[in-house]
């Protein structure tokens, strides 16, 4: 059996704006879903109480459904729902950051419960405002705690990003159906594409890492 | 705009096998990635050099692909390097397993790795074998803190088997897209096919969260 990589070779721009979506995807909605994560899990801690209960619903239910439905749902049943049609960019954004904001949630309660109620009782002795030990206190502790955490869950969005392929985002799991569906060398596109999925990949978690390693000692009390 | 969910109920004998297909589909992977998770992890601590090297490889290697391109590299790649026609279930079976043993080897390690050295040394000072003090030291303990984290793995398998769908694997999602396409009713069978992921997988998660608590290790 032979492989030929020349198909790589010829299609490169192809592949390369694939890779150039994927990438952007996962900045992009790694950004809006630490952000919202951070509004939902204030909310969850902080909120008024009636609020809560639903919070806690609306992670949990995350945690149950699939990010494929959840894009696939986005995608084709919210424009039915709303009236707006939206590209197939922002349908995936929009569903990995509802998705991905449950789970920074989840870090973000985990993180901020880490540190000791002590320090909070100490703080609100000194005069502070609830807000000001939020603040001041517990999350810079708490962020540095969350780091490791966050390292994965940056590799779960650039992972799930290839599920976007599903609404025809044209990010490098689209390109590289496309590309195998048309050259006959579903084989080699293939192999290519985890290729650079795991050279993205490998190095986010491993930085993650390292940097982790570098800060550590910013977050022990 | 109007919608007809009886659609939902008049496909409801498709659904259920569906959703038949799904948790088996969950089952057999975990049947399959436990034990394997077990010999990768083993054999990384333990073995020769380059076959822990290879082990490494291996675990770093499915940790860091998407699970999606993972099903579709071996639909294409298993009938040719293994000469058998698979079906697309079990095709399926193999992407997922694949994922979930370098997952469940990494768990194993790390529940191996957490317990402390002298323990070791001290099954072993009383005589036992390096294979007695991990049957009978290591592994006990090693459980009770890999169990809650094997279940959460649980939980995002059984979500992760809605990916199998792209390889047409008649399990729940591929099967209320395919319903999706034939009547039309995009909404509903999207919103059904969420609400019946919902319904499973949500005790499972607050299972998850009873098992965290149950288990947690205070040394």
């Amino acid at each position: 059996m032979d492989f030929d990589f020349s198909v790589i070779t010829e299609h490169w721009r192809f592949l390369a704006s694939g890779i150039v979506v994927t990438l952007v995807l996962s900045a992009v909605s790694g950004v809006t879903s630490i952000a919202a994560g951070f509004v939902v899990a204030m909310l969850r801690l902080y909120g008024p109480r009636w609020l809560r209960p639903l919070v806690v619903l609306y992670i949990d239910s995350m945690r149950a459904i699939p990010v494929l439905v959840v894009l696939v749902w986005t995608f084709f049943a919210l424009p039915i729902v709303s009236g707006l049609t939206m590209p197939p960019f922002f349908a995936a954004l929009i569903g990995l950051t509802v998705h991905l904001a449950a789970y920074v949630a989840e870090i973000v309660r985990a993180g901020v419960e880490s540190v000791r109620p002590g320090q909070t009782r100490a703080s609100l002795a000194l005069g502070m405002s609830r807000a000001q030990i939020v603040r001041r206190i517990v999350l810079p502790q708490a962020i540095v705690r969350m780091l490791p955490a966050f390292g994965s869950l940056l590799s779960v969005t650039i992972k799930d990003t290839a599920i976007a392929s599903v609404i025809a985002v044209p990010e490098l799991m689209r390109q590289s159906e496309t590309l195998a569906g048309q050259s006959f060398q579903p084989i080699e596109v293939y192999t290519f594409a985890m290729l650079v999925y795991f050279v993205i990949l490998f190095p986010v978690t491993r930085g993650v890492d390292l940097f982790y390693r570098r800060v550590a000692h910013l977050g022990r009390s | 705009m109007s919608f007809d969910w009886s659609v939902v109920w008049s496909h409801r004998q498709e659904l259920l096998a569906a959703t038949g297909t799904t948790i088996v589909l969950t089952f057999a992977t975990m049947a399959i990635a436990v034990p394997c998770g077990l010999i990768v992890a083993a054999l990384r601590l333990y073995a020769w050099a380059p076959v822990r090297a290879l082990a490494t490889a291996y675990v770093e290697l499915f940790r860091n692909l998407p699970l999606i391109l993972v099903v579709f590299w071996a639909f294409y790649v298993l009938p040719i390097s293994t000469g058998l026609g698979l079906s697309p279930l079990a095709t399926g079976l193999a992407a997922l397993a694949l994922n979930v043993t370098a997952y469940n080897a990494e768990t194993f390690r790390a529940g191996i790795n957490s317990l402390r050295r002298g323990q070791v040394e001290a099954a072993m000072a009383l005589g036992m074998s390096r294979t007695q003090a991990l049957r009978r030291v290591l592994v006990p303990q090693a459980l009770r803190r890999v169990l809650p984290v094997l279940a959460s793995t649980w939980v995002s398998l059984f979500k992760d088997t809605s990916l199998v769908s792209v390889i047409a694997v008649s399990e729940l999602a591929y099967v209320t897209m395919q319903i999706r396409s034939q009547t039309y009713r995009v909404l509903e069978m999207l919103t059904a096919m969420a609400a019946i992921y919902w319904l499973l997988g949500y005790p499972q998660a607050k299972l998850v969260d009873w098992m965290q608590r149950r288990f947690a290790v205070t040394e």
